[in-house]
């Protein structure tokens, strides 16, 4: 009992990181179409912030979180007035163009903040552990699962009971027919890129005390992030959240029988083979094209 | 034969003889090693423009079959060792260290010349034909693919990684015996290993041009542009494209194989995402729809940053003037140098008045304005 419920807490870390990773990602691609290879980028860019914060101005992890959020929102923000407004009817180059950014703001960082790893405190009120049914986890883990929740169920309140969540949803269905009825698209865009690279910075800030931070870091995060949302079905953000679930608990599944490069290649396959049968991911709403 | 296409034709010869004769002006080894190097780059965007710039895949994996083409060829020169530098029974030395006590039953075909040199090209088509067959069965295309590409290196390169006993691992395989064929070897710092990368290089070119313009050709060309249509015609989009892809990986692979001659290693970098990345660029910056733009791309963002990372200021900020750039060529630039010289060729009326004015009055005007001009 102990080791199942064990196993299913560690399934249940790695799947609230898939999440915040994910979400982030679900939500541009799903509203602009944007395939933001760069995504992994903001991650790392959130991490290296809450590790600034922390190291030159001695702010704890929780009590810069809002500062990140706010820093990486805005330079998605910029990104998108910069590079990705100019390509929304390229959809193949804007994978490019952020992958281009991607290796750029790598190269910043390993310029500026060197390419050793760095570590992140974690919060001491979150330091210690829980007994849940007799197994016991990292405090710390269980407040990122919270507030993975905390935002996946924030991000879809906006978008389903909100006036601008319901600008989103005629966006995504026909953009065309919901901008000649007045709805600034652009800017519903732009806010959305913002807010899906917040998230990923605020993933960043969260996934930083529990791994090391580099440069390099975002890559692995953003690939398997991608197979999340491929298995989910995009443009179902509960789909994001299935998906993550699964995804989290067979690879911790598989790691505990193998080792988790193993697991990673099992897992491949059977997405690639999923899609083969339902291209349209695993939780996808049907939706008139 | 038009004569668009036989001015083409000899536009890709004389590149082509020009790279033959490099080694006639330059009597350095090490400079040659280099070029080489370079040609098999080339040979890298030739293999990204078939599959990207003719039928619309983007491959951000293409290293993936580049790195199984040149650990084929590595397995092979490994075993060909003479035994001092392997452990004992000719066991490869990093498999005696990970306690290794037999050889394991894929390298054993490896120990004959034909099953290795087929396997360098056979293995990478049919790990890309397998992952076509379920992309693009399932009708995934456009950005999708190019993820699942992405996602498929990314795992490839850390299997091999974590498969130190059979694989050398983070290492890679290194310390391994010259090629020899026919009686010739080759040694990667000569004249002849050189001969040997343009030799490929012009057979691989002309095969992917014969394949551009051949009716498999046209079609791929069709399925970027409209591919629904095409399929609503009674075409097997799906096998065209898997097809290509296949292609594609084979010269890939065949660079691989080069590249460890010339390389004298194969390590899981090979297969990095990095040098994926920098496929892409070259091809962009070269002309995604042009085989010959996208090679010549390759040699020469290539050889401007090996030039360059020889002074220390751009050592490090090379990969950001190189990421600055691609996002510019893709904003501004989207069909690239090759683009932009058939631009400059058409406001130029002297030049066209000489090749074109003939040639306008025997092209109809149905002519095909996607299917690329002299490049």
């Amino acid at each position: 009992m102990d080791f199942v419920v064990s196993q299913i807490l560690t399934g249940l870390s790695l799947s609230s990181i898939l999440l915040l990773v994910a979400l982030g990602l679900a939500i541009i691609y799903g509203v602009t179409g944007v395939i933001n290879l760069a995504h992994g980028e903001f991650v790392m860019l959130g991490a290296y912030c809450a590790w600034l914060l922390q190291v030159q101005f001695g702010w704890s992890l929780l009590a810069s979180l809002a500062v990140i959020f706010l820093l990486i929102a805005a330079l998605g923000w910029l990104i998108e007035v910069a590079v990705i407004r100019h390509l929304y009817d390229r959809p193949l180059d804007t994978i490019l163009a952020t992958w281009g950014l991607g290796v750029m703001t790598q190269q910043i960082v390993r310029l500026t903040a060197g390419g050793e790893l760095r570590y992140v405190q974690m919060p001491p009120s979150l330091s210690g552990s829980v007994d849940i049914l007799g197994a016991t986890d990292s405090a710390y883990r269980l407040f990122v699962l919270a507030v993975a929740l905390g935002l996946f169920l924030a991000t879809w309140c906006i978008y389903r009971y909100t006036s601008f969540g319901l600008k989103l949803r005629a966006i995504t269905q026909n953009r065309a027919i919901a901008s000649s009825f007045g709805i600034n698209s652009a800017r519903a865009y732009r806010l959305t890129f913002a807010y899906g690279a917040g998230i990923a910075g605020l993933a960043g800030a969260l996934i930083s005390p529990l791994k090391s931070v580099s440069p390099e870091m975002g890559t692995t995060y953003v690939v398997d992030a991608f197979m999340v949302v491929v298995l989910g079905g995009v443009q179902s953000l509960v789909g994001t959240l299935a998906s993550s679930a699964v995804l989290g608990e067979t690879s911790g599944l598989l790691a505990y029988y193998s080792n988790d490069t193993i697991a990673k290649a099992l897992v491949l396959v059977a997405i690639v083979i999923i899609i083969r049968f339902r291209p349209q991911g695993l939780f996808a709403p049907r939706v008139r094209a | 034969m038009s004569g668009k296409v036989s001015r083409q034709i000899l536009l890709y010869g004389v590149v082509c003889l020009a790279i033959l004769i490099v080694p006639v002006l330059v009597d350095d080894a090490f400079l040659l090693n280099k070029y080489a190097r370079y040609l098999i780059f080339g040979m890298l965007a030739i293999a990204l423009s078939l599959s990207w710039g003719y039928a619309g895949i983007l491959n951000l994996g293409q290293a993936t079959t580049f790195g199984l083409g040149s650990y084929c060829m590595a397995m092979f020169l490994k075993l060909k060792t003479v035994p001092i530098h392997t452990g004992s029974d000719g066991l490869p030395d990093f498999m005696v260290w990970n306690n290794v006590t037999e050889l394991p039953w894929i390298w054993v075909p490896f120990h004959s010349m034909p099953v290795a040199l087929l396997a360098g090209i056979l293995v990478p088509a049919l790990f890309a034909a397998l992952l076509g067959w379920f992309m693009f069965g399932g009708r995934i295309a456009g950005v999708y693919a190019a993820i699942i590409t992405l996602a498929a290196m990314v795992v490839v390169n850390l299997i091999i990684i974590d498969q130190q006993s059979y694989t050398g691992g983070f290492n890679g395989i290194t310390d391994l015996a010259r090629f020899e064929i026919f009686g010739l070897t080759f040694d990667a710092y000569s004249a002849s290993t050189y001969y040997l990368v343009a030799i490929c290089l012009t057979v691989t070119l002309f095969l992917a041009l014969a394949v551009s313009r051949s009716k498999t050709g046209l079609i791929l060309q069709a399925v970027r542009d409209q591919e629904e249509r095409v399929r609503f015609f009674g075409y097997d989009v799906a096998l065209y494209k898997t097809f290509v892809f296949a292609l594609s990986a084979a010269i890939a692979g065949l660079a691989g194989m080069l590249y460890t001659i010339i390389m004298e290693f194969a390590s899981p970098t090979f297969l990095g995402v990095p040098l994926s990345l920098s496929i892409v660029i070259w091809v962009a910056v070269g002309g995604r729809q042009s085989l010959l733009g996208a090679m010549l791309g390759a040699v020469l963002v290539t050889g401007v940053q090996g030039a360059l990372s020889e002074t220390e200021a751009f050592l490090e900020t090379w990969t950001l003037v190189m990421g600055g750039l691609f996002v510019l060529i893709v904003l501004f630039m989207p069909k690239g140098l090759a683009g932009a010289f058939e631009a400059l060729v058409r406001r130029f009326p002297k030049a066209a008045r000489e090749g074109g004015a003939r040639h306008a009055a025997e092209q109809s005007p149905k002519s095909q304005p996607h299917l690329g001009g002299a490049l």
